[in-house]
């Protein structure tokens, strides 16, 4: 009752929008050679595709038995790189948290390129990527059909589905803030943000279909990021293979890709707040919060490990242990155990509540995140792979330079076309921040009161 | 959005706002004290002849059941704590905490199980050389026992906390983004993390073990989802009850309080869907018998058949239909019927994961089972009685004022 | 006044802040004055509870998509596993576990872009026209009510006038629409 008597009274309106649309004022040289060595990698990435689609899969180091490698690893980080986006935009929302506004356009962001991303990553790994329509039913003269039972169809309809409800999702979001943004503007820009924001003037009746339409694509969108990455995982829990088939994998994946989602958040968003001069708007709270994301991910994925592995031992089912054995001692060994270090260990100290609000050190620990999660995945997929039934078979992948380019030409292309957003449109919302100023007020006095 | 809640000024209204008295009256105490002694005759007279096994199952089940709610409710306690959940005040608070009475006694009634151990876990009879490590007697009441002890431990230590005057006076403050104060911003999480572990033990223990070589990792998952689910199912109901009884203003008045709930089951029994799914699919499509078998005698075969699908359509379809809406959510008739169409729905399950390993090819179900069910039940009424005088004492002070100016 | 014509005229209120702007719709409600427009820069639910409208009817075109997509996945699962019956992997030719998920992710899609497409189309939008008494500052930090009257009518206008001001407006304006 007392706090209500001191209400701050800064930041104001038009502080936020000052704030935010600094962000988009002309930028410098030194983005736009950012944004050229993006693209160029992206570029050599192209160009090796092509040489790969003109002489074949023999380029990569896929051999039999290890068909699914660093192609297959890179479209599933990615689609969990999504998933943050998604889980902070929609499920937040519904939860009514207070803490989302400041970033949940940067994660939904995140979320459209980095489904953008691994969308391109099944038609890589096709060795024909011009027949991909197959993938779609339509009538033919051979009465051929997609086949409904197989998982990887499935993958095409979640995936599909997912990119296209998160592209409107975003773009929703975006029509109140560039109807703010071009009334600022100038030039070819008033142009651009009036064809976005499509004559939107927030009157009483554009609000109110607004809120409805925003309430129920949040209300699909949860389970739908859920069943996406459920329906990922069952490209692998379908097999019988051992290391893939086991019934925890649906929800294991979708912790495990929060996980990876909101560390990549984090890495995105501590420097760019410092860079585009947002701290005042994505306040030490908002990072606070996330890091607690990250921490209760950290342990479900800890539970999901420790699980498959008692029960490997539990079931007493010899290939399943051989399997299991090969994965923390055998020649990828390391690999194991980084991921262990990685995504087990180092997010502990996030129960610290003053790591929690040293961006440095979140900063640090979201990068091992991203790499244990890219690690667990490659585990996963390749490393179950490597042994299979068949001794005689065993094959130790190593990924050839075309498969390594092009997985630095994805993260290039993720970059490039992320900072090209925040650059040109409003990365962080400021309509929700209206909405919700009392509580950025708090927030900034709050982070001032525990930095002095 | 957030629904305001203010404590009702004793002066302004002139009165006392709290009831008089306890909610239950004497009569109501006699009839569970009744139930109990039915339970607990029930069993003894069964226990020792031909119906034994069916005793232990139906003290089985139930103990899962009951303690299930009481457990589920204190870990929602935890995660409002968690979620910085302030959408009804301290009756919120108070709701969570309602069952956790139950609680101790569902640890020692735990323990009964070892009397029972021959009729219950096949493998104590005979012993599967391969799982022996992990299934044997000793160990496995060992480690229940010590995880149940901490979970009981944990449990009375976060509730008592929660009812402290600076506890209140944060359940209270919806606007503030503050942490709640620092025993309980320990607690809560410490208290969540050992539910996953030792409900998933349990579930591992006193579940997956009657049928020994059946596994599936998602299954301890599934298990503690369906417990906290049957909480807010049971939250829920006292809820609508309690909004009834109370009369006057309430808390529970609130149609946004009442919305809160209703979303709470709605969402949760989705969950379950979801992980019932996706250990059926991936069991269905690898059809290894190994693990099919367990589905097979549930889902594909009578007698057991029919209950699997009751208890599909009473968790998670009736819930679903019913709760889509907002209105339906804020009316109390159909919330209150689809929370006990819930409570059902998990004792079934419960009875469909358990009993179906030990009798495949009957449906035991008869005086025992109802007998020992009704025992179960008074008691757990009973050890809820003061968590309940609690509830109604805080939804009778925080009256529902309508917040739009 | 010029010759009694009965022009249109738009009184435009601006507030500094939402609970005054709230306070001036209901005053003006109570003094039965409806067909407002409001203008404000954020999602307000003080503002749309007092304005008082029905349901959006976006709700029902969700639902309405919704089924269609759950209808179109078992047209397209069941009609094709029909069209030639090939058993795959040893499952019924009619498999129900992955058909769930086909008509789930259609469901999803097909209610969402119904949700969007609802939307815009109950809005208004595209917009090709500015609505009248709209100021750029409605889309900042300002929140307009405009009430269209008869211009003749002055009493009426300078009662609205009066109560925008009470409830405290920081700027009344009039204009001809």
């Amino acid at each position: 009752m007392a706090a209500a008597l001191q209400e701050p009274t800064t930041p104001t309106f038009r502080d936020i929008d000052r704030g935010v649309l600094r962000v988009m004022d002309f930028p410098g040289m030194a983005y736009w050679i950012w944004i050229a060595f993006c693209f160029s990698l992206v570029a050599i990435a192209a160009i090796l595709w092509t040489r790969q689609i003109y002489e074949g899969l023999g380029v990569t180091g896929l051999r039999q038995p290890v068909m699914w490698a660093i192609y297959i690893t890179n479209f599933v980080f990615w689609v969990g790189i999504a998933h943050s986006g998604t889980l902070i935009s929609a499920i937040l929302y519904l939860f009514r948290t207070r803490w989302r506004t400041a970033v949940y356009r940067a994660a939904e962001t995140m979320t459209l390129f980095a489904v953008a991303t691994a969308g391109l990553f099944p038609m890589i790994h096709l060795g024909r990527p011009w027949f991909l329509y197959w993938l779609l039913p339509y009538p033919n003269e051979r009465y051929l059909q997609p086949n409904f039972r197989s998982p990887l169809v499935w993958d095409a309809f979640a995936v599909s589905t997912y990119l296209t409800i998160s592209a409107l999702f975003l773009f929703m979001g975006l029509i109140p803030d560039v109807a703010n943004a071009r009334e600022h503007a100038q030039g070819w820009r008033k142009k651009f943000y009036s064809i976005l924001a499509l004559g939107w003037q927030g009157t009483d009746r554009q609000w109110h279909h607004f809120a409805m339409a925003y309430l129920l694509m949040a209300g699909l969108a949860t389970p739908l990021v859920i069943s996406v990455h459920s329906v990922v995982s069952w490209d692998f829990a379908m097999a019988q293979l051992p290391g893939w088939h086991s019934t925890i994998f649906a929800p294991y994946f979708v912790a495990g890709a929060i996980f990876s989602g909101v560390a990549m958040v984090m890495t995105l968003l501590i420097p760019m707040r410092k860079w585009l001069h947002i701290e005042d708007l994505v306040t030490p709270w908002h990072i606070d919060s996330l890091a607690k994301i990250v921490l209760l991910t950290s342990l479900v994925v800890s539970y999901s490990y420790a699980t498959e592995s008692f029960m490997v031992w539990y079931s007493g089912d010899k290939i399943e242990q051989m399997t299991f054995h090969m994965r923390y001692f055998g020649p990828w060994g390391w690999i194991f155990w980084v991921m262990i270090l990685c995504n087990c260990l180092i997010p502990l100290v996030l129960f610290s509540p003053r790591i929690r609000v040293n961006m440095k050190a979140l900063w640090i620990i979201s990068i091992f995140v991203n790499i244990g999660m890219w690690f667990e995945r490659f585990d996963i997929i390749a490393g179950s792979l490597t042994t299979n039934f068949n001794p005689a078979q065993w094959h130790f992948y190593t990924p050839s330079i075309t498969e390594i380019m092009i997985t630095v030409g994805s993260f290039a292309w993720f970059l490039g076309l992320f900072s090209l957003f925040a650059k040109f449109l409003p990365i962080v919302s400021m309509t929700e921040l209206k909405e919700g100023i009392g509580f950025l007020r708090q927030a900034i006095r709050k982070g001032s009161s525990t930095s002095a | 959005m957030s629904a305001q809640v203010e404590p009702a000024s004793a002066l302004a209204s002139g009165a006392p706002v709290a009831p008089a008295g306890p909610v239950a009256g004497t009569a109501f105490k006699a009839v569970m004290a009744i139930f109990v002694a039915a339970g607990v005759i029930g069993f003894a007279l069964n226990v020792g002849g031909a119906n034994a096994a069916r005793a232990w199952q139906a003290y089985l089940v139930n103990l899962l059941v009951w303690l299930g709610i009481a457990q589920g409710g204190v870990v929602m306690l935890a995660a409002f704590y968690l979620c910085n959940g302030r959408w009804a005040g301290t009756t919120q608070y108070r709701l969570a905490e309602t069952f956790a009475g139950f609680i101790p006694l569902g640890f020692l009634l735990f323990f009964g199980l070892y009397f029972g151990r021959t009729l219950i876990f096949p493998w104590v009879l005979h012993p599967i050389a391969q799982k022996a490590a992990w299934l044997n007697t000793p160990f496995l009441f060992a480690r229940d026992g010590i995880g149940l002890a901490i979970m009981t431990v944990l449990s009375l230590w976060l509730v008592r906390l929660s009812r402290t005057k600076e506890a209140a006076e944060w359940q209270r403050d919806s606007e503030s983004i503050l942490l709640v104060p620092n025993p309980i911003r320990r607690v809560a999480p410490a208290l969540a993390i050992c539910f996953a572990i030792v409900y998933t033990i349990i579930a591992f223990d006193l579940v997956m073990s009657l049928a020994p070589v059946w596994r599936s990792t998602l299954f301890g998952w599934y298990f503690f989802a369906g417990a906290f689910w049957s909480a807010a199912a049971a939250m829920a109901l006292v809820a609508v009850i309690m909004r009834g009884l109370l009369g006057g203003n309430n808390a529970f008045k609130n149609p946004q309080v009442m919305r809160d709930i209703g979303l709470t089951v709605f969402a949760f029994s989705i969950f379950w869907i979801y992980l019932l799914f996706a250990q059926y699919i991936v069991i269905w499509y690898g059809d290894i018998p190994v693990e099919t078998f367990f589905i097979v005698v549930r889902a594909y075969y009578p007698p057991w058949q029919a209950l699997s699908y009751a208890v599909v359509i009473l968790m998670w379809m009736i819930p679903f239909l019913t709760l889509l809406g907002v209105r339906p959510k804020k009316t109390p008739a159909i919330l209150g019927a689809v929370s006990l169409c819930g409570v059902i729905g998990i004792w079934l399950e419960r009875y469909v994961l358990v009993v179906p390993s030990l009798s495949p090819h009957t449906v035991p179900f008869g005086w025992v089972e109802i007998l020992v069910t009704l025992g179960f039940f008074g008691a757990f009424v009973l050890c809820s009685l003061p968590g309940l005088d609690r509830l109604a004492a805080s939804a009778a002070r925080e009256v529902w004022v309508e917040e739009h100016e | 006044m010029t010759l009694g014509m009965s022009a249109a005229m738009e009184i435009i209120g601006s507030f500094a802040d939402e609970h005054l702007c709230v306070r001036g719709i209901e005053d003006l409600h109570k003094a039965q004055v409806r067909n407002l427009r409001v203008f404000y820069p954020f999602p307000s639910h003080r503002i749309e509870h007092a304005m008082g409208k029905p349901k959006s009817k976006v709700r029902l075109f969700v639902l309405i998509g919704g089924i269609t997509g759950i209808l179109t996945a078992l047209a397209i699962t069941i009609g094709t596993s029909w069209e030639w019956n090939l058993v795959a992997g040893g499952k019924p030719i009619i498999s129900w576990p992955p058909f769930i998920i086909i008509c789930f992710e259609l469901m999803i899609l097909f209610g969402g872009i119904s949700a969007v497409t609802s939307f815009l189309v109950n809005a208004g939008l595209p917009a090709f026209e500015s609505k009248s008494g709209y100021q750029s500052r409605f889309s900042e930090d300002r929140f307009g009510v405009v009430v269209k009257c008869d211009g003749a009518d002055s009493a009426r206008i300078e009662k609205i006038e009066s109560i925008l001001r009470n409830a405290g407006a920081e700027e009344v304006l009039r204009e001809a629409a």
